[in-house]
């Protein structure tokens, strides 16, 4: 079998689903790349056993055929050729695989395409559509706050939960949550769940942030997303999330409103003098002035800083982990933040000041206990 | 993500009992307290060695690893204790016990030393100079031991510090004394820097740890070869070294020291077979199986070889690890030179996995009360 491909298409196309190989794999065959070529089509398909990643390109063949190809030495290969048209010869008898450059020639032995694992059937599946770029923004503002706790496998994944014209993204590692609802997308029916982190972290990097339209389908087993003849396929986490909505404080009473930019600069500037295991910094909000200070006793470290602010509410003061509060900052769009309080124990509630069309971000984050 | 205020200043605690075996006997056999204590081999007969000396012992010059005939001539009076290991490792699973109350960051070099990260303590403490306090205080209250403990930012610099103040003893070298502490120190205290290394250094005009800092690391490297690099950059108190968990299961043997030398491959043998029994009890008491069998020959003239064979898979079988230990001695052709110590070792065990995940800081607040 022959075929002649452009070198930077191709490696444009691998590095699209080469994220998915884990480089020490119990199985060999899993750091290859699968190759299908089919008249003028090459499919390409590359996975963990958990998640499948394909990608289609044009390629000049005469015949039909399937070989598997080590990813890594094809991947280092492709990166230092210049851009120029490939000739790949394969033997399908002894797998021996031959690329023909301008600059010479390259050998290297594939696998019998027989012993890649078979990808999932889409039997049975609800499918609707939407943009990248909406699917992109959601994994972008929920995918930081899911848990990395294999104990609690629920929580390793971002909660997929639809109604017949929304579609709400949620993840939390039980200090803080993330809720990020997307209106006026039409989903089939009220139904949800569970995508690892893994899959979504891959689609981040493959998916555009345009308007181009994807499609999503699902399976009791399994989750699809299509796009522009590039695939990814992976298997949805069998548990239960957690009941999210009842720990949503319904009526929070004190209304902190900051400049977003000062205050996470604030948080980034303070934060290098709190104790590195709890990340603490306390926030004392008196009248118009919000105050940050965090200490470490062991190593005499200590930050303060004040910055104006807008407060409604009784003065008070509540301590937060301070990586946790930057993170959550990143995901918020707008210039402006209202942090949504109650009391010092209980979960303070992050806003974008200014909601943007068709979407809806509530973020929740449990403070810290102070001992004095 | 932002990682500002992530950079690590570390918190370590090096713990070291005092005089461990020897304190352990006096605790038990009251007739032993005030009075110079040897453990370890009986001063007649050959190759006996000194374990620990009692504080009252090291006065008269005894120190560990010296030939027990020896301690006898600068000790007339000192009491010979053969030592109890069993014992001896009870006890040291209970100071692990101790340690683990205050983080899982522990890293044993033996029965009575550890190093602890405490930079994240499981109880919240947050002071590593308190929680070093503590965990001497249950040392003393649960074993009736005392024990010296270091406290600084790095391995080297804790257990510098914890030797300073012997017995009984805490130092805490904070990251603005390091440098200066560190080029007052004389240079046969460096850890890693041993009796020849120091003449050497002598020799040089190299006293302190200032003169050492004089140098370039490429001097230090074309002096004293690879460790070269390694003392640069802790006379500038760098030492990046983590505190590894699990190096108290790297291996795990038995060795024998014959009253007189071997020359027979079948007594060597039959040597083996003993050996290879006390390896597998240990193996069994640890729950290991591992993957390298080492075989360890010290011939006569006090030469020593070591050859290891590693298996396709990890083993706790002594038909095995007998079969794997007579071949490598057969690779050595056994009745060249007489023999005098055999020994068989495991290591490459079975990584333990570690669960890690959700925050073990109470401090923290939790969403979900009914989760763990």
């Amino acid at each position: 079998m022959k075929f002649i491909v452009s070198s930077s298409t191709l490696l444009k196309q691998l590095q699209q689903i080469s994220g998915v190989i884990n480089s020490n794999t119990v199985l060999p065959i899993l750091e290859d790349f699968l190759f299908l070529i089919d008249k003028n089509e090459l499919t390409v398909v590359a996975t963990d056993l958990e998640t499948v990643m394909k990608v289609k390109l044009e390629v000049e063949a005469k015949e039909s055929g399937r070989i598997c190809i080590p990813a890594k030495i094809l991947m280092d290969s492709l990166k230092n050729l210049p851009d120029q048209p490939l000739t790949f010869h394969i033997d399908l008898n002894s797998y021996a695989v031959e690329i023909t450059s301008d600059n010479g020639k390259y050998k290297v032995m594939g696998e019998n395409p027989e012993n890649f694992p078979k990808e999932p059937a889409a039997d049975d599946t609800t499918s609707f559509s939407l943009t990248s770029t909406a699917l992109v923004t959601a994994i972008n503002k929920t995918l930081f706050a899911v848990s990395n706790d294999d104990l609690r496998p629920a929580m390793t994944g971002v909660f997929f939960e639809m109604t017949p014209n929304s579609l709400t993204f949620v993840a939390t590692d039980a200090h803080r949550l993330v809720k990020y609802v997307r209106t006026g997308i039409e989903c089939p029916k009220a139904d949800s769940f569970i995508v690892p982190k893994k899959p979504l972290n891959l689609l981040k990097s493959a998916l555009p942030d345009n308007d181009s339209e994807i499609k999503i389908a699902y399976s009791q087993n399994h989750f699809f997303v299509t796009h522009d003849g590039a695939q990814m396929i992976c298997r949805l986490i069998d548990a239960r999330f957690p009941d999210y909505k009842v720990v949503i404080p319904k009526d929070n009473p004190y209304r902190l409103t900051l400049v977003k930019g000062d205050f996470q600069n604030a948080l980034k500037r303070v934060g290098v003098f709190a104790n590195k295991s709890t990340n603490q910094v306390a926030l004392n909000i008196t009248g118009s002035e919000l105050q940050l200070s965090a200490q470490d006793v062991d190593f005499s470290f200590e930050g303060n800083e004040r910055m104006s602010c807008q407060y409604t509410g009784d003065d008070m003061q509540i301590a937060f982990n301070a990586k946790f509060l930057i993170e959550m900052l990143n995901a918020a769009e707008g210039d402006e933040i209202t942090v949504e309080l109650s009391t010092p124990t209980k979960a303070g509630i992050l806003k974008p000041s200014e909601k943007e069309e068709n979407e809806d971000l509530l973020m929740l984050v449990m403070p810290l206990m102070l001992n004095n | 993500m932002d990682n500002e205020i992530n950079t690590r200043q570390r918190k370590i605690i090096h713990i070291d009992m005092d005089a461990f075996y020897a304190s352990v006997e006096q605790r038990d056999n009251p007739e032993y307290r005030g009075k110079p204590i040897v453990v370890g081999g009986s001063p007649e007969g050959r190759g006996g060695v000194v374990a620990t000396a009692s504080y009252e012992a090291r006065k008269f010059g005894v120190r560990s690893a010296m030939p027990s005939k020896r301690a006898l001539q600068l000790c007339p009076d000192a009491i010979f204790v053969r030592p109890r290991f069993d014992v001896y490792k009870d006890v040291s699973r209970h100071i692990r016990e101790i340690f683990s109350r205050y983080t899982d960051i522990i890293e044993p070099l033996s029965l009575d030393e550890a190093y602890l990260d405490v930079t994240t303590d499981k109880q919240h403490i947050g002071s590593a100079i308190e929680i070093a306090k503590l965990i001497k205080q249950a040392i003393w209250d649960e074993l009736n031991l005392t024990a010296s403990a270091g406290i600084s930012v790095n391995k080297f610099v804790a257990k510098i510090a914890s030797d300073m103040n012997k017995p009984n003893g805490l130092t805490f070298i904070g990251p603005s004394s390091i440098e200066e502490f560190m080029e007052k120190l004389p240079v046969e205290k460096f850890h890693g820097v041993g009796r020849v290394t120091a003449d050497k250094m002598k020799r040089m005009g190299l006293h302190t740890g200032a003169d050492l800092k004089r140098l370039t690391e490429n001097d230090l490297k074309q002096h004293f070869g690879k460790p070269g690099a390694f003392y640069y950059r802790i006379v500038r108190g760098i030492d990046d070294r983590e505190v590894q968990p699990h190096r108290e299961t790297k291996s795990l043997g038995a060795e024998d020291t014959f009253p007189y030398d071997l020359t027979k491959t079948e007594e060597m043998n039959a040597e083996l077979d003993k050996i290879g029994k006390i390896v597998c009890e240990r193996l069994q008491r640890y729950g290991l199986k591992g993957r390298t069998i080492t075989l360890k020959i010290k011939y006569g003239d006090f030469r020593q070889i070591t050859r290891n064979q590693s298996l396709p898979f990890p083993t706790g079988d002594l038909n095995k690890i007998l079969e794997t230990a007579k071949q490598l001695l057969l690779s050595t052709d056994p009745e060249d030179k007489p023999v005098r110590l055999l020994g068989i070792s495991l290591s490459n065990f079975n990584e333990v996995i570690q669960v890690s995940g959700h925050s073990q800081n109470p401090a923290q607040l939790s969403l979900f009360d009914d989760l763990p």
